[in-house]
């Protein structure tokens, strides 16, 4: 075989790119939520799951019951000052790389509770990536907000997080 | 207090029955099968369950503080969130608690409007159910037709309101409009289509033999122990006790329909499954029956000091400007008195108890969560239990943690 | 029967029956309610009637049992008035089981002490809080809100300011 006829048929079986795409394109296609259901917000993100809405179709239906086997944390619903440190402590015993989708109002700023009892946005504890407004939000809110953090994760390649 | 006869409690280090020692393990408050945050300090021996001790308080909001802080008609959109499985059940405790005091009565358009969604909301609290809990017991599939339903019934809510889950469609004086001719089309089709439905989920559970052998005899309370424990709803009913408040005490006219109170005599989780499936289907002939007879009329009543003045009103009356204008800065203010009201819910008796003290803000208000009341309960439904009934007993029980918490 | 030498008061509230009892004989008035068929009780909690102006307050806090009896239906509610720093009322759980949590809840939100309670901690805030939440000289808390004056009285007591 000459090396014009390698050339010509590596060209037809091999695609070349930047290893940071590949990671990306991996990474963001199968990012694997924790299953960490706190409150309203939590039925919704079940209802995402089922078959009307589909989760499954962006890679991520499946939710791990063990931190220690999720990329993403969705926190879903209102955060109290009890359960501030639980969500802390999952969320560190997540791997990196890692994100976090702060999904409803409670969970983003405190919602309509602006009291004593609640962590007035999630984001005091733990980077959040995504925010949703809503409460609660649309199963689609969730799926859209999951698409915009799979774009970042793309985009960010094997750079680690700033 | 609440050990069953000839169970002696062996603490942690003590000798077990099986040969080891007891081991006290902590579930929760992340654990997936808890049904949210709910935390549980065990003591077991082996495989069996010789202590329980619920942790609660992990999603403590606030709420009943909040509520002295708001208006009373602001109040209406945090009641949605306590119990966020019936959000407007939760909604027409309260505005019958305040319209109690008030002394006002709602036209008999607005009752059946109050009905109507009620029970669309006690069929979608009982879907969320079925689906998480056949999850849990390895029926995966019911979530998936479970939620199907569960979104007509939601695409119904935001027909009729807006909103999806939390609807603040019931207020003091009234609902919040008028259902739309849309909505009544909806609701007739899904009356048609769910007694098909309840045929299939029993179809997937009643005979299933995994179902069974998971729920039969497990978590057994008494009819004595369920009424000294304050067990209300599902939990009451599948112990062989009638008492239901849209039959034992009405309220928004309950008494003009024709239905009837699902008990079952089993006492164990398959009870309460087959009363739960049962209320389903009744809800559904109640649903039938308020669609048919809804009377014609206003939905609110005819109080400007109430409710603000109807939008026409505005650009000609200079009054209703008024009106308008003091019911968003000020608010009204209720008599003061103090006054409970009970409504049957999906869990049980979801009361509030409010205390005003003649100003435009509650002094108190507290709502008796009947999931808190049926959590208690858990210690003697799951005793002497393994661990994997656990998560039977607990799913059964069907506590929402936030109406636990508040 | 719950004897008249009990009750110091009774009236009706928007349909609702209510009967006074002191604060030292409230385990036997209940103890002698429950005997009459009242055996459910559906709930119990505090009210703050701190700079409550509109009625006559006896003292600053209120107890309420809210009873029913399941085969008559009828439903009472018996108050009772408290005081003192922690205020002390007794223990009702060996009559009425779900008061178990009831009362914890009570002290957990109010600071009311719960004699002979059998195991009265925290129930629904953190066990390392400070301070009772539900107290109206207690603040709501949470941010301050742009241009909202009402928001800053939340800051401060309620019933300070």
């Amino acid at each position: 075989m000459g090396l014009e006829e390698l050339a010509e048929s590596l060209g037809q079986n091999v695609l070349t790119t930047t290893l940071g795409k590949v990671v990306g394109w991996g990474r963001g296609n199968s990012v694997w939520p924790a299953q960490f259901g706190l409150a309203c917000c939590a039925i919704e993100m079940i209802a995402t799951a089922t078959a009307g809405v589909d989760i499954a179709r962006f890679g991520s239906e499946a939710m791990r019951a063990s931190p220690r086997q999720s990329d993403l944390l969705i926190v879903s619903g209102r955060v109290s000052q009890k359960m501030a440190p639980v969500l802390r402590t999952v969320f560190d015993q997540m791997p990196e790389p890692k994100w976090v989708i702060s999904m409803g109002a409670c969970a983003s700023t405190g919602g309509v509770f602006n009291n004593y009892a609640l962590l007035q946005g999630v984001d005091k504890i733990v980077p959040v990536d995504v925010y949703i407004p809503g409460c609660p939000p649309r199963p689609e809110d969730l799926l859209n907000a999951l698409m915009i953090l799979q774009e970042r994760i793309k985009a960010q390649g094997i750079q680690p997080r700033q | 207090m609440s050990t069953p006869e000839g169970v002696t409690i062996v603490k942690t280090g003590e000798k077990g029955h099986f040969g080891g020692e007891i081991l006290t393990v902590n579930f929760g408050p992340h654990h997936p099968s808890t049904h949210g945050v709910l935390r549980l300090i065990v003591d077991l021996d082996g495989e069996m369950i010789r202590g329980i001790k619920p942790v609660i308080g992990y999603l403590h909001t606030g709420i009943e503080k909040q509520m002295e802080a708001l208006r009373w008609q602001q109040g209406v959109v945090v009641t949605d969130r306590h119990d966020y499985l019936s959000p407007p059940i939760n909604n027409l405790a309260y505005a019958l608690a305040v319209e109690r005091l008030m002394g006002v009565e709602v036209p008999p358009r607005a009752d059946a409007l109050r009905v109507i969604m009620s029970e669309l909301t006690r069929l979608s609290s009982h879907l969320v159910w079925m689906g998480t809990s056949g999850l849990e017991l390895g029926a995966m599939s019911m979530l998936m037709y479970c939620f199907r339903e569960r979104d007509t019934i939601l695409d119904m809510n935001e027909e009729i309101s807006g909103f999806r889950m939390h609807t603040s469609y019931i207020r003091p004086g009234g609902v919040f409009a008028d259902a739309t001719p849309r909505f009544l089309e909806m609701l007739d089709k899904f009356i048609g289509e769910m007694p098909g439905h309840i045929d299939e989920y029993e179809d997937l559970l009643t005979m299933n033999p995994i179902w069974r052998a998971r729920t039969i005899g497990i978590g057994r309370l008494s009819p004595e122990d369920a009424k000294v424990l304050g067990a209300t709803g599902p939990m009451l009913r599948g112990s062989g006790v009638a008492w239901d408040l849209r039959k034992t005490m009405p309220y928004s006219g309950y008494e003009n329909y024709d239905f009837e109170v699902a008990t079952s005599n089993d006492c164990d989780c398959y009870g309460r499954y087959l009363v739960r499936i049962r209320e389903m289907r009744e809800a559904v002939k109640i649903l039938r029956q308020a669609l048919d007879r809804l009377p014609d009329g206003p939905v609110n009543v005819d109080d400007r000091k109430m409710l603000p003045p109807p939008r026409e009103e505005l650009e000609t009356s200079m009054e209703a400007v008024i009106h308008h204008f003091k019911l968003f800065t000020e608010g009204y203010s209720v008599p003061a008195g103090d006054v409970y009201v009970a409504v049957e819910s999906g869990r049980g008796e979801n009361g509030c108890y409010i205390v005003s003290d003649g100003t435009h803000k509650p002094r108190r208000v507290k709502f008796r969560a009947a999931s808190f009341a049926n959590l208690q309960a858990l210690e003697r439904m799951a005793l002497n239990h393994m661990v994997a009934d656990m998560i039977a007993i607990i799913g059964t029980a069907d506590t929402v943690l936030g109406d636990v918490d508040r | 029967m719950i004897s008249d030498q009990l009750i110091i008061d009774r009236g009706v509230s928007a349909g609702d029956e209510w009967i006074t009892v002191p604060a030292e004989s409230v385990h036997e008035a209940l103890a002698a309610l429950r005997s009459d068929g009242y055996r459910l009780l559906t709930f119990l909690t505090c009210v703050d009637h701190l700079a409550d102006h509109s009625r006559e307050w006896p003292f600053r806090f209120e107890i309420v049992y809210q009873l029913r009896n399941l085969e008559t239906r009828e439903q009472l509610r018996v108050r009772t008035f408290i005081d003192g720093d922690p205020p002390r009322i007794d223990s009702v759980h060996d009559l009425f089981p779900p008061a178990n949590w009831d009362e914890r809840e009570t002290y957990d939100l109010f600071g009311v002490v719960f004699n002979d309670h059998p195991d009265l901690s925290r129930i629904l805030m953190p066990d390392d809080w400070v301070g009772h939440p539900l107290r109206r000289d207690y603040p709501v808390g949470g941010e301050t809100v742009e241009f909202s004056e009402e928001h800053e009285r939340w800051q401060t007591a309620p019933d300070e300011a």
